[in-house]
Order: C-alpha cells, then structure tokens, then sequence
C-alpha cells in the first residue's frame, strides 16, 4: 500500500500550541514533539512564549534537493499514482 | 426549466442561497425564495403546496444543527416529498460526504464552483477543467517608450552611458569570448569543430569547471540528473493538470506575479513550478548558485545542486522552460558574475523570456570587478537585445546599507544603456525595509510612503515598466507564518494600487534560512495575494504628503549622485569612488575577475 509520507513534495509543517513554563521549556517540548510522532529531528522555524505557551511553527524535510522524490516515481502508470 | 424552492434555513445567513437564485434566475429556472429562519415544519408546509423539483437548503453547521436537519429530511420523507423532489444542501463546510450522512441527495461546499451547481440542477454531467491554464503570455515591455520625462537627468543618463559603451569599445574578457565561443559551438554543425572551439573555451575557464565537464568532477553537492529522474518528471507533468486553475490578478491592470526558483535542483523547481502555476504565478525568476558567479566557465548538463542556487546551464533552464506552461514567464539571474554574456545567450538560446542584469548592483558588496562587469554586461545587454529578451535591473538597497538614492541611479544608468543598446529595460525598485530606511526611520510611521515615492521619482524620471521586488516585503516578514503571508499582500496591494507592472513574491517560508523553500509556503503567499487583488480592485492605498516629500528629496538626490557620476570618465571609475555605494554604506567594489579585462 502506497505510504501517505511518500508522497509528500518535501517538507512537513507542524503549527501547534505548547503549554510551557518558558521559552526553554517550549523549545525542548517542540523538538520532544518531533521525536514523539516519529519525525526524528525537526527544526523549530519559529517560537513565540506568551506566558502561558509557546505557539510554534516546526518543520520536517523529507528531501533535500537532489534527493530521489518517491512522489515523483509514484507518479508512474502502474505504481498507484494519478492517471 | 426546473421548479426550485430555495430555503435559507438559517436564522441570518442567507446571502449563499440568494446568489445562487439569482444564477438559476439566469439560467431560465423558475425559483421560489423563502423567508429565512422558519421551523422545519413551517418549511415542509411550503414545500407540499407545489410540486418542486429541487429543495436547495442553505444552512451554517453547528451544535445541535445536525439532529435538526435530520429532522427536518424526517417531515419530508413523512410528507411524500422525497419520492418526487431532490433535496440539496449547501453551507461552507459541507461536503459530498456530509450531506450524504445528513440524508441529503446532494451538498454542495465552500469549493463548489456555481457552473458545478447550475449543471447538477440541469442534470448535465460537470467536469471539471483540465484544459491547462488557458492563459496567454504576458507582454511587460511594449506599451513603454522609454521617453524621459527629466531633461537633466536624461542629459546625465545619455553621457554617462555615451562614455561607458566608448569606453568599452576594443575591450573584452574571458567571459565575453566564452560567450561568443559556446554560440558557435551552438551553431557548429561539426563535430570536430566543436571540439576544437571547446578546447579554446576550456583554456578561459576555471579548473574546477573544465574537470566537471571533461572528467564528472563535480563541485560538492551537485551530480547530474538521471534519466530516470527526467523521465518520471516528465510522467508527473504529464500526468497532471491544473485543475480550476486561478487568476491572481483580480482587475486586469493588476501587476502580474513571479516567484523566484532555486531550491538548487531543477526536478524540485519543476514541481513547485507547477502548482505555482495552478494557484496563477505568471512567472518565474531563476536564481544560480553564488559560487557560479565566481569561477569562469559554466558547467555543462542537467544538474542538480544539494544547496541554494539552481545551477544556470543551458541544459537547466531548457528543462525549465519547456517543463512549465508556455504562458508561464522565465527570467535567469545574469546581473553578476564571470559568466553574464554566456549565461545570456544560454538564457536566450533555451527560450527564456527576460535576463536580470545590474551592471552597478553586480559590481558591489561580493560582486564582480567594475571594470570586468561593465565590460561583460555590455555584451550581456547587447545578447539580450539580440533575443529580444528585455531585462530586468534588480535593486540594491536591501541587504547592505545602500540608500535608495544610489540604487535607483544605478537602475536609472542600466536604463539608459539598454536603451542605447537597442534592449528594453525594466526598472527594480525594491519595495523593502532595508538598513539605510531603518537607520534613517524613514519608514517609522508606515510602509507605503517611501515604498510609493520610490515609484512616483522613477516615473517622474523615464516611462518605463516598473516591476517592485525582490521580492516585494523583503526585511518585513519573519518566520511567523501569518505575519509572513500578511507582508507580501500588504505589499502586493501596495504595488496594485501603484499600477506597477509585475511584483516578485517570497513564501511565508523566505526569513527562515534552514532549508529549501517549500510548496505550502509557495502557497501561502499567493493565496494572500490573490486576496489581496481582490481587496484593493482598482482602488489604492492613499500615502501621507510625506511621500511627496521623499518623491521631491529622492530625484534630488538621484540627479545628485548623477552629476557626480557624470562627473568621472566612466562607470567603473565612479563605482570604484563609491559614487553608487561606497564602505559607509556597507557597499564596495567587487572584485571577481579583476585584472581579466583586455
């Protein structure tokens, strides 16, 4: 069966809100968070602590440039891609 | 004709249902509209007093609404009138599936298009457009005469650029002579002929490059593409389509919308290329790799690149213009470097629209040799000329602490050459809240005034196309990606409202730094754009007076750095002098390629 992640362009963004004490503690939970959800290591692309959380944009590359794009080869007739 | 009784069963929100009357209205359907907010019971009561074809019910989701539509599909059955009438609902977050569970025969959402409705209600079977974009290509250039509206300005343009191209007669530079030899390779029907010119372009070029071309030796991170990548890029595009593909521009003097390309690999340009164009992007700008621009000769093929840059060989940019929809625009970064000429004509031989070249910007910060640059954007103008490609004159005002003054002069200069070159210019003013506006708090109050008046000095100065960016919003957006999307159509409405031509765009991913720009971020921004348009029409934001006051201080100034540079026996002297930007202003000469000018 064809794996949803397969056919991501390049990259996940993770939007959410973490109930925190601090900025370090937002920091830590927000890459806990990738770890968490099987991501390995994602990038924090941006943080704000507002006293009560921080709300945070994380983000996941599946590709860098120059790698094999598998949404590409699942683009082939016969592989389950659009027709 | 079809029979519809079209309820709002809503309390308030009955605009939907009533734009949708109105449509059947028009298509000769005989509807009948009632009175928002009544009971189930009330409604089924209207519905049994005649014989319809179609219930059209509008209604908002929320707490509680499900059960009573239920209900509501319950009295109808009871009533006898499901057997004879098609009941349908529509609301924002309905869907096909929802109002199957809900009991209804059809629903019909916030991406339901009214054709989609109209053909259901007709019983016609509605297919969605696959007709590719079904959009022309753009002309930026020909409505401009290039007339100067300044008679002193244009007098110090017309001397300065009189003495750069006398300057520049007799001179030449690897970069001008490789140029003219990949044309005749080009042109070469001999095998043995090529080669022999190839060996001769090979003895102007870096080492670096003639091992990539003649042994593979790659520089760190690039590798040709496989043909089995090619081929399952071509399957993609060819597999797909635009579906409903949208216009950005809301009123047609709308300025058309590029974006910039160079994730560093062609195949991931390609893909984002083509949503891009989907959501209406009208082109796109191709961005090298700095370390293109400094060594001399240009790697060969289709490459692919692991950093930023997309690698501008004549292989790349024919897989990128042919790869994206023959509307679709395409410009290639040539404004600075050891390779302008060539990279050109390249441009031009794969079919490019435009070439960016600056000769003054390329000449300062990390940049080529004054003297090597003017030498080779000479050339580079006079091949775009040749190919018909105007050029764009990006900017430079934005990452070091060049005032505007300076940079539009430089814009001004480049101007005035193309025109004597026979090439059609276009002016790059940067919309953006570069050092010198921080520093001077020239923008403290508002980002319309400096960014406005910037465009009423250019035009008070020359009729020329006036193409903001690069990209527009540059230094306002952060990594938030609300605020990020909200610049850019703060920006673009700015730039509509201005009746500029054409706008460069970011993603709401451009201040983070960590890696490729990605499709979603691509996405965000357009869509705010498109908004954008559509919330300013033909209307325009109403700067202060103070946008007079920079108008009237930045000819001043502009016509000032003029004189100075009118003043010098040429180009490359006065930006040596810093006349364009000079060390205080974070700007110095370049220095790639000096001493390589005969």
């Amino acid at each position: 069966m064809k794996r949803a992640i397969d056919s991501v362009m390049d990259a996940i963004d993770i939007e959410t809100y973490l109930v925190c004490s601090d900025p370090l503690e937002g920091k830590k939970l927000a890459l806990q968070l990738g770890t968490e959800l099987n991501l390995g290591e994602i990038d924090i692309m941006y943080q704000e602590f507002d006293g009560y959380g921080v709300r945070v944009r994380l983000r996941k590359y599946i590709y860098k440039p120059g790698n094999n794009y598998l949404y590409l080869e699942n683009s082939s007739p016969g592989k389950g891609g659009v027709k | 004709m079809k029979k519809i009784l079209c309820v709002p069963f809503d309390p308030v929100h009955d605009v939907g249902i009533k734009i949708i009357k109105a449509e059947l209205d028009k298509h000769g359907h005989d509807t009948k509209l009632i009175s928002p907010d009544l009971t189930p019971e009330a409604i089924v009561k209207i519905a049994a007093s005649e014989q319809y074809d179609f219930i059209l019910v509008s209604r908002t989701l929320g707490y509680g609404v499900a059960e009573l539509l239920a209900r509501f599909i319950d009295l109808l059955d009871a009533a006898g009138i499901r057997e004879k009438t098609k009941i349908v609902i529509g609301g924002k977050p309905v869907t096909p599936e929802l109002a199957a569970e809900l009991g209804f025969d059809k629903g019909f959402g916030a991406n339901s298009s009214m054709e989609e409705i109209v053909a259901y209600i007709e019983g016609r079977e509605y297919t969605v457009s696959h007709q590719g974009l079904n959009r022309t290509k753009k002309d930026i250039v020909s409505k401009y005469d290039y007339s100067f509206n300044n008679p002193e300005i244009e007098t110090l343009l017309s001397s300065i650029a009189d003495k750069l191209i006398k300057w520049a007669e007799g001179k030449t530079s690897p970069g001008v002579e490789r140029a003219k030899l990949r044309e005749k390779i080009f042109n070469s029907g001999s095998q043995i002929e090529k080669d022999t010119l190839l060996e001769k372009y090979y003895k102007l070029c870096d080492p670096e490059i003639i091992n990539a071309n003649t042994k593979g030796q790659f520089i760190k991170g690039v590798r040709r593409v496989s043909e089995k990548e090619l081929t399952d890029l071509k399957t993609f595009i060819e597999t797909h389509n635009p579906v409903d593909p949208v216009r950005i521009q809301h009123a047609d003097n709308h300025p058309l919308v590029f974006k910039f390309l160079g994730s560093g690999c062609p195949v991931m340009d390609i893909t984002h290329a083509k949503v891009c164009e989907r959501y209406g992007i009208d082109g796109f700008l191709v961005i090298n790799p700095s370390w293109e621009a400094r060594y001399e000769g240009l790697i060969e093929g289709c490459l692919t690149h692991e950093n930023d840059g997309t690698i501008t060989s004549f292989e790349n940019i024919k897989l990128l213009r042919e790869s994206l929809d023959t509307s679709t625009l395409l410009t290639v970064r040539a404004h600075r470097g050891l390779n302008t000429p060539e990279t050109t004509l390249l441009a031009g031989l794969a079919g490019a629209d435009l070439a960016k070249i600056n000769l003054v910007y390329g000449s300062l910060g990390a940049g080529t040799d004054p003297v090597r640059l003017a030498v080779d954007g000479i050339e580079t103008i006079k091949l775009a000329a040749r190919f018909n490609m105007p050029f764009d004159i990006p900017g430079n005002d934005e990452l070091s602490g060049v005032p505007a003054w300076k940079s539009l002069a430089g814009l001004l200069i480049n101007v005035m050459i193309g025109k004597k070159l026979g090439a059609k210019p276009i002016l790059k003013p940067l919309f953006c809240f570069g050092p010198h506006i921080v520093i001077n708090g020239l923008m403290k109050d508002n980002y319309i005034d400096y960014n406005a008046a910037k465009i009423f000095a250019l035009r008070s100065i020359v009729n020329s196309p006036i193409w903001p960016g690069e990209p527009i919003a540059f230094m306002t957006q952060s990594e938030e990606r609300v605020q990020a999307a909200n610049a850019n159509s703060y920006h673009a409405a700015l730039a509509a409202g201005l009746g500029v031509d054409v706008i460069t765009v970011a993603s709401t991913d451009e201040a983070y730094s960590r890696g490729p720009i990605c499709i979603t971020s691509r996405i965000d921004t357009i869509r705010a754009i498109t908004d954008a348009y559509k919330f300013i029409g033909n209307a325009s934001f109403k700067p202060t007076p103070q946008a007079g006051e920079y108008t009237k201080m930045l000819v001043e100034k502009i016509t000032g750095v003029l004189r100075q540079v009118e003043a010098k026996d040429n180009l490359p002297e006065a930006i040596y002098a810093g006349l364009l930007g000079n060390q205080e202003d974070g700007a110095y000469p370049g220095t790639f390629g000096a001493g390589t000018v005969k």
